[in-house]
């Protein structure tokens, strides 16, 4: 036993200041952050560059020559339709289908979420694809009625961009409506409101900031998206933004990365603007997030206006989300497009063109595949230790770097791709490393862009975990290896796979940026389908789309079940 | 053996300890006891490791282990930790759990690494798991889980063992039960025993030394019956002996309350800090009453809660309210009643000189 005053002069001299000043994981934090500016942030700023400048100095003509011309603002105003239509039409549908899976009496709801988000982890310009053939000369509407509406044409832009982006608002509003306490519906009851009165005084105002979220971000993604505009609007001659800039750039032409710069600083401020503003209006919902959800219904109908209820559910979602890509399934089978559907027609000849005599697709396949692989592995070391230190709360550096990440996620597609080229054709100027026309540019533009989904999945299932759980690790002698192998991983595993799953498809499947960075020998799966699409090859655009669409479903498929499978094995949750 | 000294810790601009000092023997089971936010959970936190103090230090075993500059990062101490959720994994059985320090503690004895099976069966046997070694955590009920954590933190017969406030998610039986547990362990394995807690009742019991705590200073450091019987502080007084703080003038060791100056009480055992202070703190079970003809100060029964071997009454003396406690086998007063309150100046007297 040492009683304490013998203990003191055992101690020994604290460590000399500078010690501080050499530790390691500062020296870490320091290169991380530099890193981090140098991927993220500087190639916004040679955007922003080379958009003021001409001849190597400052000017504002490539601005006033532009913003002059006619066709800038058609391609605005067409723009703000395009968006402002397609935003309503998600917000209507989002919502109100929120509405009815949260509080009203329906069965089957499980199934019903899961035909919601299908036509979110399908690629929009499949669903595109698949809607054309829906309603195209050979599909099952104009051959029942003699008559379906035209696609190509605004009209088309805004359906589509609508249905495909409504699972967003519904994603985002529908627990904010669980959330909402039911004593205070019920309050307004008691005090004499009717149901009207209850909707539209209490639930509405309270969803409102959550309403609101989801609308931008619906706002954003419709004014991002690239495959919808080009699929439908180019032919038909309308061009929004993202579609102007991307023929600005394969027009080439002598101005053609300047004026592609000026406009996408245009598109890129718009987006900068509404994810600031989407991001104030989340710190205000924020109130709710502690709040207890509530799953059980609120509104009970009658057993007849509840059928009713679900077959309409059932007829909405089997349109948006099923009967479309069936079509496009059998239409693909057709041997030459036009041709009437019967079995003398039918055949796999498109598929094994596809797939076994066009090169292009082989090695399109392998591109988007490995392209895949690579950036999730990237993503998930990288991202997770970013998500890692932001979550062991290592003061400002690590919010910064949080915040740097996701503006190339912010950024419109297009306008990403122009910063990657401007960013990486001369990373230092004067030295061109060759990476502009190889497959190594789009490696670079996937991490950048789709690093911030990896931080973010991680960073979930990091907060999910208790802190005494590594803790505890830790005082029983585990080291970072060690305490990372049998405690950390094995329960972030479900959560950083769902980061990492995400991150594949979203490369996997990818057009906007793609159809920019691709070069001869580096097509993607999005840009292949999209050149098959282009040049009239519709069967085997659709062929191709077909395949995509079981693979992303037997994807999915599989993951849920080894997520339940791991919770149940691995987690021992009964 | 543990030396904390001047320990200072700051988050942004607020300050959680402010010049935290004191020292634990080696074998010494001591509880630092204090309402949440008073900042005990962070100095259990700075004893573990897991954050260096803003400034101070800290020395086990005459070593450095922590400072402004330098931490020795928990896994390289040879503490064990209970937390107040457990903190078991759920991807691990009981018999993982117990072996998983003693494959990485740095102190466990080579004989354990070399045969893990027999030391871990040894542990569950201590605390009576043995039959349940195949367990998953889902599979354990609250007191199980309670042992498998209390066996993980032993199973290497660290020098130091930390608990945050183990008990605080137990039912109030199992505590206890728990209590006992816990007391047999620390003597079994003569680790010192550092014991974070809000919960008076248990510093009491099982600690022999408390530091009671609040606002992030160290308010007294004593023996129980020191802290209980002579408190330092109107905090401690009030905290721990849930004392009727009475302010007036101490003047040759007898009291005068200012609210009745024709009153004087004798010393009932008062520290000199609190005398200083002008006030004497009376602790609900140190009231003689009698009815309205007695001795003493006369009061208003405000109100009576009854709670089975005690009656705790509220009594309103001339605008203060006192809390108050007597047995049940004592005469019962009704709401309203006027009573008479003098003080039990009786010393304590050791059960072996009768």
């Amino acid at each position: 036993m040492i009683s304490h005053s013998s203990a003191a002069p055992e101690k020994r001299t604290e460590a000399p200041s500078f010690f501080s000043f050499f530790h390691p994981k500062k020296w870490f934090m320091a290169i991380g952050f530099l890193l981090v500016v140098l991927v993220f942030v500087v190639p916004v700023f040679r955007l922003v560059l080379l958009s003021v400048l001409e001849d190597g100095s400052w000017s504002a003509a490539h601005y006033s020559r532009i913003l002059w011309e006619a066709a800038t603002w058609t391609a605005v105003k067409n723009t703000l339709y395009a968006v402002a239509g397609s935003t309503v039409l998600s917000l209507a549908l989002g919502v109100s289908m929120a509405w009815t899976m949260a509080y009203v009496n329906v069965r089957g709801k499980r199934w019903m979420q899961l035909f919601i988000f299908l036509p979110f982890i399908i690629p929009s310009y499949i669903t595109t694809l698949a809607w054309i053939q829906f309603l195209g000369k050979s599909g099952p509407v104009f051959s029942l009625f003699g008559w379906a509406p035209n696609l190509y044409s605004m009209g088309g832009i805004i359906f589509l961009l609508g249905i495909s982006h409504y699972p967003l608002v519904y994603l985002f509003t529908v627990d904010v409506f669980r959330k909402i306490p039911r004593e205070l519906e019920e309050a307004a009851k008691t005090a004499g409101a009717s149901r009207r009165h209850v909707l539209f005084k209490i639930v509405l105002p309270l969803a409102l900031p959550g309403i609101a979220g989801g609308g931008l971000l619906a706002f954003l993604t419709n004014l991002d998206n690239f495959g919808i505009p080009a699929f439908l609007g180019i032919p038909a001659n309308i061009r929004v933004l993202s579609t102007y800039i991307y023929e600005q750039i394969v027009g080439f032409g002598p101005s053609a990365f300047a004026r592609a710069a000026v406009l996408s600083v245009l598109l890129g401020a718009i987006a900068l603007a509404g994810t600031c503003v989407q991001g104030l209006l989340l710190k205000r919902s924020r109130v709710t997030e502690t709040a207890p959800r509530d799953t059980l219904p609120r509104v009970y109908l009658t057993p007849i206006r509840q059928r009713m209820l679900e077959a309409g559910l059932w007829l909405f979602l089997a349109l948006t989300s099923f009967v479309p890509f069936l079509v496009m399934g059998a239409l693909s089978l057709i041997k030459a497009y036009g041709l009437p559907f019967r079995l003398e027609n039918l055949s796999l000849k498109n598929y094994h063109y596809v797939f076994l005599e066009d090169a292009k697709t082989g090695s399109a396949l392998w591109n988007s595949v490995s392209l895949a692989v690579l950036t999730m592995g990237i993503c998930l070391v990288a991202g997770t230790a970013l998500a890692y230190v932001r979550y062991r709360g290592g003061g400002l550096l690590p919010k910064w770097m949080e915040l740097f990440v996701t503006i190339p996620y912010a950024l419109p597609g297009t306008v990403l791709a122009l910063c990657m080229i401007f960013a990486w054709m001369q990373p230092v100027p004067g030295w061109n490393p060759g990476l502009y026309g190889s497959v190594w540019i789009l490696l670079i533009a996937y991490v950048t862009r789709f690093f911030v989904l990896q931080v973010r999945g991680s960073y979930t299932a990091l907060l999910q975990v208790d802190p005494s759980m590594e803790e505890a690790a830790r005082v029983s002698g585990a080291h970072g290896w060690v305490k990372w192998r049998r405690v950390l991983l094995p329960l972030l595993f479900p959560g950083l796979a769902g980061g990492a799953l995400l991150v594949f498809l979203m490369v996997l499947t990818e057009l906007t940026v793609s159809s920019l960075l691709w070069s001869t020998g580096s097509e993607t799966i999005g840009v292949v389908i999209f050149n098959y699409e282009q040049a009239g090859y519709t069967t085997y655009s659709t062929a191709f789309a077909s395949v995509l669409v079981l693979a992303i479903l037997a994807g999915g498929l599989l993951f849920t079940a080894w997520g339940k499978w791991w919770e149940r094995k691995v987690m021992k949750k009964q | 053996m543990i030396q904390v000294d001047n320990i200072t810790k700051q988050y942004g601009s607020f300050t959680a300890l402010h010049e935290v000092d004191f020292s634990i023997r080696k074998g010494e089971f001591t509880a630092i006891l204090g309402p949440s936010g008073c900042g005990k959970t962070t100095l259990l936190k700075l004893l573990a490791g897991f954050m260096e103090p803003s400034s101070g230090s800290i020395h086990m075993d005459g070593q450095l282990t922590a400072s402004k500059n330098r931490l020795v990062p928990p896994e390289e101490r040879n503490i064990g930790m209970v937390f107040q959720s457990f903190a078991l994994w759920p991807h691990m059985t009981v018999y993982e759990h117990v072996a998983f320090p003693l494959r990485h503690h740095r102190h466990t004895r080579e004989e354990w690494k070399e045969d893990i099976v027999a030391r871990v069966q040894q542990v569950l046997r201590m605390v009576g798991l043995e039959p349940f070694f195949d367990r998953y955590p889902a599979e354990l009920s609250g007191g199980q889980k309670q042992r498998v954590a209390l066996a993980r933190a032993i199973a290497p017969l660290p020098d130091v063992l930390l608990m945050d406030e183990p008990l605080s998610a137990l039912d109030i039986e199992l505590r206890m039960e728990m209590r006992t547990e816990i007391g047999r362990i620390h003597r079994e394995t003569d680790a010192s025993v550092v014991y974070v807690t809000h919960d008076q009742g248990e510093a009491l019991a099982m600690a022999d030394k408390i530091i009671v705590m609040n606002n992030g200073r160290i308010e007294q450091i004593g023996s129980p019956e020191d802290v209980y019987t002579r408190p330092q502080t109107a905090f401690v007084a009030s905290f721990v002996g849930k004392c009727n703080l009475i302010k007036g003038q101490w003047r040759n060791q007898r009291f005068i309350p200012s609210a009745f100056p024709w009153e004087t009480w004798p010393d009932i055992g008062v520290t000199e800090s609190l005398k200083k202070q002008g006030l004497c703190p009376v602790r609900p079970e140190q009231w003689n009453v009698s009815g309205e003809r007695g001795e003493g100060l006369k009061g208003t029964v405000l109100s009576v809660q009854y709670q089975g071997k005690e009656i705790h009454y509220i009594i309103e003396v001339e605008n203060e309210k006192w809390t108050m406690h007597q047995s049940i086998f004592q005469p019962k007063y009704k709401i309203g009643d006027t009573i008479s309150l003098s003080l039990k100046a009786d010393e304590p007297v050791n059960a072996a000189a009768l």
